[in-house]
């Protein structure tokens, strides 16, 4: 039992490696972001354009899901803030791993304008590490990347049970881990207790 | 040196079990959120605030805090004539008060979440800017953990390589995981 649950959680870890970094980097790099209503979008680092026609019956709600969907923006996961500009055009954003994407319908020239505003590695990572199995863009890198981080999921949380089941089977009495464990469990409880 | 990284190991796996079980497990709610049925309470009251504790939004919070065991972050809020309304939150709890000058009433209308949930909202939770002094220990863990969990890696790997016999399956096991992750994350980052 011991050897095989030692094979299993190096083996485990071996496989998962690139999502704990990336996990890793969420974390780290999370400290860093603006508090609410401080954040800043990149700026503008392209631009694209394409022929639209949009149906005169639809509404602006309508109307954004069809040029975001004609749009068929690369690892898009959905878009938000519909609104008219100051010049009267819909406008609205779209979020893709990679950055935020502003797009505008310019009505009399029945065109869409696409305002790149790519994001770095942090934020790259970031959204990556939300992706699972059932969440994600719809593109097959990204539908890819899920089922390893669900999986790699799964394998941590059996690398955190069996590492205490290894610590357990081979150095039950160390004085210090027993210790450790102690002060680790009053300070967990007590901030839980201080936040509940 | 085998069993000074064996013992730097189990330090940092004892040190990050709880903050590691909480990741753990709020990211499968994440997955699983459809599947799941996550608890939450809600009860209202109303209580009697004097006029001169109400001045500002801040005023206020600050008294109900005070004075009706109110704890947490405030947010939201917004000012409209004589009525005030502001949210204070904390991971797990969030209560929404509106409070009017004229009656000097203020009723607070307080969700609870349960177990899950709050573990879902500590792993979202970062930063050191939080008014309410437990969320910024929360990101202080988080932060420290994932730091933590570099040095877990970089140990569990020199672990691996001084098992001889291991080298060759574990070379192929992590070199598999790494060409699927990484073709997979350079291809998102590229698309």
């Amino acid at each position: 039992m011991y050897d095989w649950m030692k094979k299993i959680h190096m083996y485990a870890g071996l496989l998962s490696f690139m999502a704990f970094v990336v996990w890793g980097v969420t974390g780290i790099d999370a400290i860093f972001l603006p508090r609410p209503g401080e954040w800043q979008p990149p700026l503008i680092s392209g631009h694209a354009e394409f022929p639209f026609e949009g149906g005169g019956n639809l509404d602006d709600k309508k109307l954004a899901k069809a040029i975001y969907e004609a749009a068929n923006l690369a690892m898009r996961g959905g878009y938000y803030d519909i609104r008219r500009d100051e010049a009267g055009h819909l406008a609205f954003t779209a979020f893709t791993v990679n950055g935020q994407r502003d797009l505008t319908y310019l009505e009399e020239q029945r065109r869409v304008r696409i305002d790149f505003r790519d994001g770095d590695l942090g934020s790259f990572f970031s959204s990556m590490h939300t992706g699972h199995s059932r969440r994600g863009p719809p593109d097959l890198p990204a539908r890819l990347w899920g089922y390893y981080n669900e999986f790699s999921t799964w394998a941590f949380l059996f690398m955190v049970l069996s590492g205490i089941y290894l610590w357990v089977a081979t150095r039950p009495g160390m004085r210090w881990a027993l210790i450790l464990g102690g002060i680790t469990t009053a300070t967990t409880l007590l901030l839980w207790v201080m936040t509940r | 040196m085998f069993r000074l990284m064996r013992n730097i190991h189990l330090i940092l796996g004892q040190l990050f079990f709880f903050y590691a079980m909480l990741f753990a497990a709020s990211s499968l709610v994440f997955i699983y959120r459809p599947w799941l049925k996550l608890p939450r309470s809600e009860h209202e009251q109303t209580v009697r605030v004097a006029a001169e504790t109400a001045r500002t939004p801040r005023a206020l919070a600050f008294e109900l805090m005070r004075n009706h065991r109110l704890k947490g972050e405030l947010g939201n809020i917004k000012q409209e004539g004589e009525t005030i309304q502001f949210m204070i939150a904390r991971p797990g709890t969030r209560s929404d008060v509106r409070y009017s000058a004229s009656s000097g009433e203020a009723k607070i209308r307080t969700r609870r979440d349960g177990f899950l949930e709050t573990l879902v909202q500590l792993h979202t939770n970062h930063g050191f800017w939080h008014d309410f002094l437990p969320a910024n220990a929360w990101s202080l863990l988080s932060f420290l953990g994932s730091v933590g969990l570099f040095l877990l890696g970089a140990t569990g790997i020199y672990l691996w390589f001084c098992h001889h016999e291991e080298r060759v399956i574990g070379f192929v096991i992590l070199g598999l995981g790494l060409v699927y992750s990484l073709t997979t994350l350079v291809l998102s980052r590229t698309a």
